[in-house]
């Protein structure tokens, strides 16, 4: 493979990531190991392309007013912490475990599918006295009511758990866990869906700064290979940013099923056949 | 009253964070584009190698950064453009959380200066002992 097919892989893998809410990493990863790459190698440049498209895109919406900084740098201590340690313990593995975890990892995806459609989400009236000393509330204007959402954060030590655990797979798999966090802040710590998916994104840039510290010098940070997925993981997420409310829910669902049981069976094949 | 200025510090800053993300990533792409040009006009040839030149080396993140601006690694520039790219990227979101420890404190909002100091202690000791 070289450097020019990658970042069109990386283009379209990014621009299914964003219309999925997978992530480009997500997919990218298991599609560079059935390319041949080492999964730690493709596990420590997904990392670094992390950053890349979780800052680009977190930047617009956090100028919106969207992203909620305080609740994301409560839930940075958190995510940080488990990026370390999974970074960590991935340089020490066996690489057929980490085949096994992100096709577990990816399981957890579906759970997050099911729950979207079939759970409403329900507001916090009150908060505990964590979330309230913490000051977890804020405000928003949604552009699609054309109201100002104000709402409160609740469960703020379950929360930071939940990220310590989202922190630990992201660190571990080299991926964002999107689907993950998104889930921990809204049933866990009752946010809106927007402001939970943006915060998410914010926090994510953090994360993965956590886990490269860990990467970059375990002689796993491949530059011929982070250049492209960098690059084009960013234009295909911004791409895909851009056409996502063109798309019907529909297809969305069935390109998301696709990709993810593509993916699980892929990763599972690889643990499988390196026994 | 203020109340106001707070929330318009609030704002201020979130378009701050807001820019210095969207600028730290163009940055660092455009870095990473140019090395990998240079690269294919250099060797004529742009393949993934396993070649272990092309790992990053080195022992803590700040001593790195030191060393590559005065030029240590000059001999193959396509891959001191790319490490650069990498380097913006690394401090892309490490300054956004300089930024917020600093942003708090001139709030004098202690509580979120310890949080956000706890998170920029953490990303520095994982960034100098690894």
């Amino acid at each position: 493979m070289n450097m020019a097919l990658l970042v069109v892989l990386s283009i379209l893998v990014g621009f299914l990531g964003s219309l999925t809410g997978l992530g480009g990493a997500s997919i990218l990863i298991p599609v560079l190991v059935l390319f041949g790459i080492p999964v730690k190698e493709a596990i420590a440049s997904g990392m670094v392309a992390i950053i890349a498209t979780s800052s680009g895109s977190a930047s617009s919406y956090v100028r919106e007013h969207i992203t909620n900084i305080r609740v994301a740098m409560y839930l940075e201590m958190f995510t940080i912490t488990g990026a370390i340690v999974g970074a960590t313990i991935t340089t020490i593995i066996h690489p057929t475990y980490l085949y096994f975890f992100f096709a577990a990892f990816l399981l957890t995806s579906f759970f997050k599918f099911k729950e979207s459609i079939t759970r409403e989400f329900v507001p916090a009236v009150s908060q505990d006295r964590l979330s309230r000393w913490l000051e977890l509330h804020g405000s928003y204007f949604d552009e699609y009511t054309k109201q100002t959402v104000e709402y409160k954060v609740t469960n703020a030590a379950a929360g930071g758990a939940g990220m310590l655990v989202a922190g630990l797979a992201a660190g571990m798999l080299g991926i964002g866990a999107g689907a993950f966090k998104v889930m921990v802040h809204e049933y866990i710590l009752k946010m809106p869906p927007k402001v939970s998916s943006t915060t998410s994104n914010f926090v994510i840039g953090m994360t993965a700064l956590a886990g490269v510290s860990v990467y970059l010098f375990s002689g796993l940070l491949n530059l011929t290979l982070m250049a492209p997925m960098a690059i084009g993981t960013t234009i295909g997420a911004v791409v895909g940013g851009r056409v996502l409310n063109r798309m019907g829910n529909r297809t969305l669902r069935i390109l998301f099923f696709v990709i993810v049981a593509f993916l699980i069976v892929q990763m599972l094949y690889k643990g499988v056949a390196s026994l | 009253m203020k109340a106001n200025m707070q929330g318009g510090n609030e704002s201020r800053f979130e378009k701050t964070i807001g820019y210095l993300l969207i600028v730290g990533v163009i940055i660092s792409l455009l870095l990473e584009i140019a090395g990998v040009a240079l690269l294919y006009h250099t060797y004529r040839q742009i393949d993934i190698s396993q070649d272990t030149s092309v790992f990053i080396k080195g022992h803590d993140f700040f001593t790195f950064v030191l060393q590559q601006v005065e030029g240590k690694y000059a001999e193959k520039s396509p891959f001191i453009l790319m490490t650069a790219g990498i380097i913006v990227l690394v401090l892309t979101p490490y300054i956004r959380v300089l930024a917020s420890v600093l942003h708090f404190a001139w709030q004098r909002n202690w509580k979120y200066v310890c949080i956000t100091l706890f998170v920029l202690i953490v990303v520095t000791l994982s960034l100098t002992l690894h």
